[in-house]
């Protein structure tokens, strides 16, 4: 409840107070979202599996995130950065919807 | 998504009892779950009671709430993700689309807006020019109509058409005897016109290119075919120091009158005012060649 808690709560300050981004980390901000939003689909779900571990979340969460903006990084400075967010965020996706599948079948049962 | 999830979730705990049995779904998927790194460890259940399914730790999960350390920082991590979602959305709503654009696609855009700069700079150039144009031409126009009105008024002023007014003098002929002919006041005429005379008027008769001076069988003068009056008197505009030593140089036309028993008076006057007027007449035949 706390989490979900955050998680509203951090919408409405983005919303709200619209802080500055910095112009470096701009251009990753919707990838290492998007990694995040997997991370916390994974966490859920292991939250829903009993195998829940915060630690494992935490490290799970900001590795996401890094590597996700690493590879962008690494995409723009090859020359090839629009491409590999495309498959990045790809990934990501096929990630998040397995993960919301076992979600389903935890909740639904179906 | 939690938010979604809270009463979907609450409702169905309160129907679970019944079906705790269950043999639990997630199992099958479970081998799959390689991309989520949470599995290393097995439970996180403080109290050691039976495996549970995934329903109830949800529904354990949201109510009550439990300010427990792994909820603070899922909170925290959330936040930084509430965060980060509605900061990326406001911004794409912003129609900053250049915001986060990429290198290539702003060099791209850069260059589309320099032509377009260029091509309307371009327009911009030959719209000014073409104003320049039409501003010239509409002064143009309006300096030959400003010299044609004032051509127009000279040459009405030569042509008798148009009052004039100006410097000048007054001859007066007074011919008691009747001895006046009309070839004397045609040399006044004349005179007048040498010495640098620009309209003239005998009594109420303008005097112009095609004025015409004839005697009358008793004894009087007339003007473009009008009888005029003695005395006669000539409103002539010009300047007065020309004038009048004209008409009094010794032989002149003063003199020659006097011998014929006339009494002449010449007056010089700051304003004359000629305004007896002569209809335009429109030639028959001469036309003008200048177009």
């Amino acid at each position: 409840m706390i989490a979900v808690l955050g998680l509203v709560v951090g919408v409405v300050a983005g919303l709200l107070v619209r802080p500055e981004v910095p112009a470096v980390v701009e251009p990753y901000l919707p990838i290492a979202v998007v990694a995040a939003l997997d991370a916390v689909f994974g966490g859920l779900r292991a939250m829903l599996d009993g195998i829940f571990d915060d630690k494992v979340f935490v490290v799970s969460f900001l590795s996401n995130v890094v590597v996700a903006a690493l590879i962008v990084f690494l995409g723009d400075k090859l020359g090839v950065g629009a491409q590999l967010s495309t498959g990045v965020v790809v990934v990501l996706g096929i990630r998040i919807f397995s993960n919301a599948a076992a979600i389903r079948r935890h909740i639904f049962r179906a | 998504m939690g938010t979604e999830e809270t009463p979907g979730g609450e409702n169905r705990s309160r129907e679970l009892p019944a079906e705790v049995q269950g043999p639990p779904p997630a199992e099958p998927v479970r081998p799959a779950e390689d991309a989520a790194p949470e599995q290393d460890e097995q439970h996180q259940d403080p109290d050691g009671k039976a495996p549970r399914s995934g329903r109830q730790r949800l529904a354990e999960g949201l109510w009550p709430p439990r300010v427990t350390r792994p909820q603070l920082i899922v909170a925290l991590l959330l936040f930084v993700l509430g965060l980060g979602l509605a900061i990326q959305v406001r911004s794409n709503n912003d129609s900053s689309a250049l915001r986060g654009a990429r290198q290539e696609d702003l060099v791209r855009i850069l260059d589309e807006l320099d032509d377009r700069t260029q091509r309307l700079e371009g327009e911009k150039q030959r719209l000014e020019d073409q104003r320049t144009g039409l501003e010239n031409s509409s002064d143009q126009a309006e300096e030959a109509r400003k010299q044609t009105v004032e051509k127009e008024r000279q040459l009405g002023i030569l042509a008798g058409t148009v009052a004039a007014q100006g410097p000048g003098i007054t001859l007066t002929i007074d011919d008691k005897k009747g001895s006046v002919e009309a070839d004397m006041l045609l040399d006044a005429i004349q005179e007048l016109r040498a010495a640098g005379a620009e309209a003239i008027q005998i009594n109420d008769v303008r005097v112009v290119a095609n004025t015409y001076l004839s005697d009358t069988d008793s004894g009087g003068v007339r003007v473009d075919g009008r009888k005029v009056g003695k005395p006669y008197r000539f409103k002539v505009i010009g300047k007065p120091q020309d004038l009048e030593p004209a008409l009094n140089i010794p032989g002149g036309v003063v003199q020659t009158l006097e011998k014929e028993q006339a009494t002449v008076t010449v007056a010089r006057a700051e304003k004359i005012v000629v305004d007896a007027l002569r209809a335009a007449k429109r030639p028959d035949y001469a036309r003008s060649s200048s177009q």
